[in-house]
């Protein structure tokens, strides 16, 4: 059995309790930090397989935290935020942090963000090289760049087209903004291009999903971009 | 008595005695110096040496001194100067062009120089009052309290008049809240605010007086042609004055003399443009006194917010660890977990309400405009209440005929709007039937309607419907805060749309959300 290690910093006992509670399973170790500091320090030491990192810690900001783990760790880091920092959250996503959990949470959610992080840190999930991506009617041929629903064929354009790959080959990730912004006009100043963003993913969504305002394959995250469910 | 003494005496009852009087002592010594040589002198010597006399009576002592010197002259030169000498027969036509040139000359010149002279008075009275001004305008800015400089206005207003008392009287509607400043202070020695006569200076923004009779309400700001006279010669003890700033009466100026006041036409103009200066002394106290209010009710919210912040962040953690505790609970078995669970969600929104409420009402709640797809919102929307709504039916239209709309707006606060309003449907329409969103647009914006079959609103309701804390009749007990409508329409409002009610044909309600729009043209990429 390996056994895998997962590094929960927070400062408040009770959270780190909580979580603890919730991922307690034989195979996993579990570490807690209460600063940053120490959270560094650990992740150095312990090599953790995975890191929840709670927003808010006394002695750093959050983002301060993610570039020093980023550093020194390729472990996954889930981010632990209040309703009221979402413009924090979408900055630490795109400075290394990999996903989120809002507070209060619930234990369910917790998990399966914990379970899809670590299934794709250790490669259980179709890498980009995979020629294929199949979710339900969807199909992605990612070699001949065709795109079909059902056995039909759509047609997208050239940034459609990259804006899906990028979310189907991050499967179960949300991909801010920025990065899929990045990904889809390579070279390109950000600025305000949320807004281009926003108009192509309408459109891409209008395509693909049979009934977009309940979308199966891309949904949105609120203040952070968007995430292709698997 | 020494000679010195006796020429100083002399001195003295001289500069003493009228003017005409002396001068006319001077012509008869003039007159009497020439007489013994009146055979040696021709008459228009004598004319130009008795012109002299008269010129310098007027310039001395003015126009009436100087005509009756002219007179005198003329009839002096004609009496003694002129044969046939004592009788006022003259015998040579040629002396009479001599009289009545000597006549004509001395009376224009005692006029031109009786207008010179008024004139320069005139110019330094001028002077004087612009002078006035200025320290007026200088100590009135200079002064470091508001009420100071209005003080200060006040006194040379009286010193101008030559009153007894000069009072400015904040009017009441513009009077600061007790408490935050001392704009409504009386000035000099005390003012008697419910002065019946103020209050209707105040409320018809006419002038008024009073006199000995009684009280005189005049029929314009500022007292005419006829008043003004009644305003010179003292009948009248008190004049009130509104005060006026961008043609809104924010005070009286009163003015008292139990003597009468003596206002000549000069004063008047002067107490007029004073009277301005009162009216900004005025406006400015209340400006300060509002920009304190202000201040102080800024400092209120920014300590309430902070406080409401912390309350939420420090009850978040705690409602963390009691959903998870719960959760944990549930998922052993225990079913009543499930209500704590619910319950502290609940919580968790009622302070997350609170803080937004609190923001908003101290304008800090920050709202980023850009442009949002309806698609987005509505997708938010049911990824929200979905599961909520315990399977009743939702049924979703994007738009009419598949159209994209994108409007201006921010999705954050949008998303809130349109869940409270489905929210708000599911608790107050039978479980069975569907709520309906749809998306469209107007001539106003882009629009989210969401719409039940519950009972609908009656009228009274339509108005209290939005009011913080208003809670429909059919609210079941233990749900909601009363909150969630109000800042509803407050969001809206502050992203430049607006949130209505309107009775559903067939039944029910329908709250419609409308954001400003964005053409789909506008909404392109340009690359």
């Amino acid at each position: 059995m390996i056994m895998r290690t997962i590094l929960i910093v927070d400062d408040e006992p009770r959270i780190r309790l909580v979580v603890r509670g919730a991922l307690h399973e034989d195979d996993t170790r579990i570490l807690e930090a209460a600063t940053g500091h120490d959270a560094i320090t650990r992740a150095q030491a312990e090599r953790p397989d995975l890191v929840i990192l709670d927003l808010g810690l006394p002695d750093m900001t959050g983002l301060a935290v993610c570039e020093r783990l980023r550093d020194t760790t390729g472990a996954p880091i889930l981010v632990l935020s209040a309703r009221h920092s979402e413009d924090e959250k979408a900055l630490l996503l795109d400075h290394g942090a990999d996903d989120y959990v809002t507070k209060p949470f619930s234990t369910v959610e917790l998990q399966a963000r914990v379970r899809a992080l670590l299934r794709r840190a250790s490669g259980l999930v179709a890498p980009d090289g995979d020629a294929r991506i199949v979710a339900d009617e969807l199909e992605i041929d990612l070699t001949s760049h065709a795109v079909s629903i059902g056995g039909s064929r759509v047609h997208l354009t050239p940034i459609e087209w990259q804006l899906l790959r990028t979310l189907a080959t991050n499967a179960g990730r949300t991909l801010t903004h920025r990065q899929l912004f990045a990904a889809a006009w390579p070279g390109r100043t950000y600025g305000d291009a949320q807004h281009y963003l926003r108009v192509h993913m309408t459109h891409l969504r209008r395509k693909i999903e049979r009934e977009p305002a309940r979308p199966r394959h891309v949904v949105t995250e609120l203040g952070v971009g968007y995430r292709f469910v698997p | 008595m020494t000679a010195r003494q006796t020429v100083s005496t002399i001195r003295r009852r001289v500069a003493s005695s009228p003017p005409l009087l002396v001068w006319l002592l001077v012509l008869a010594a003039a007159v009497a110096i020439l007489l013994p040589f009146r055979g040696l002198l021709e008459e228009s010597h004598v004319a130009l040496l008795l012109l002299l006399v008269t010129l310098g009576g007027s310039a001395a002592a003015g126009r009436t001194v100087g005509w009756s010197l002219a007179v005198m002259s003329f009839l002096a030169l004609n009496w003694f100067f002129l044969p046939p000498f004592h009788t006022f027969v003259v015998a040579d036509p040629l002396d009479w062009l001599v009289l009545v040139v000597f006549l004509i000359t001395s009376a224009v010149a005692a006029q031109l120089l009786y207008v010179a002279q008024e004139e320069a008075r005139v110019a330094r009275a001028r002077a004087a009052e612009v002078d006035r001004l200025r320290i007026v305008g200088a100590e009135a800015l200079n002064a470091g309290r508001a009420e100071d400089a209005l003080a200060t206005v006040a006194r040379v207003i009286r010193e101008v008049a030559r009153a007894d008392r000069c009072d400015v009287l904040p009017s009441a509607a513009r009077t600061p809240p007790a408490g935050s400043g001392s704009a409504g202070t009386a000035l000099d020695d005390g003012t008697e605010p419910d002065d019946e006569l103020a209050r209707w200076v105040v409320e018809s923004g006419n002038a008024a007086m009073e006199r000995s009779g009684g009280f005189v309400h005049l029929t314009a700001a500022r007292p005419a042609q006829s008043d003004l006279e009644s305003l010179a010669s003292g009948d009248v003890l008190a004049l009130l004055l509104p005060l006026s700033v961008r043609e809104r009466v924010v005070g009286v100026l009163r003015l008292r003399a139990s003597e009468g006041l003596r206002l000549d036409a000069e004063r008047w103009r002067f107490v007029d443009a004073l009277s301005y200066y009162a009216a900004l002394g005025v406006e400015r106290v209340r400006l300060v006194a509002a920009e304190e209010h202000a201040e102080a009710l800024r400092e209120t919210d920014r300590l309430k917010d902070a406080l409401l912040a912390s309350v939420s962040h420090d009850l978040r953690t705690p409602l963390t660890t009691i959903k998870a505790r719960a959760h944990e609970l549930r998922v052993h078995g225990d079913e009543r977990a499930e209500v704590i669970e619910q319950e502290a969600d609940r919580l968790n929104r009622f302070v997350a309400n609170l803080l937004d409420l609190s923001r908003l009402n101290a304008r800090v709640l920050p709202v980023t405009l850009e442009l949002n797809a309806v698609d987005e919102l509505v997708e938010l929307v049911v990824q929200r209440v979905e599961g909520a709504l315990s399977g009743r039916p939702l049924l979703v239209r994007l738009a009419p005929d598949g159209e994209l709309l994108f409007g201006r707006f921010d999705l954050a606060h949008s998303v809130r709007i349109v869940v409270n309003l489905v929210e708000n449907s599911h608790k107050y329409s039978p479980p069975t039937t569907p709520i309906e969103i749809a998306a469209g647009r107007t001539a106003e914006g882009v629009v989210v309607e969401v719409a039940d079959r519950g009972t609908g609103l009656d009228e009274d309701e339509v108005e209290r419907v939005f009011e913080p804390f208003y809670r429909g009749p059919g609210a079941p007990q233990r749900e909601g805060t009363g909150l969630g409508l109000s800042i509803a329409k407050r969001l809206a409002e502050a992203q430049g749309g607006a949130l209505r009610y309107a009775p559903r044909p067939g039944g029910g309600s329908v709250f419609a959300l409308t954001l400003p729009a964005v053409p789909s043209s506008g909404a392109m990429p340009s690359f």
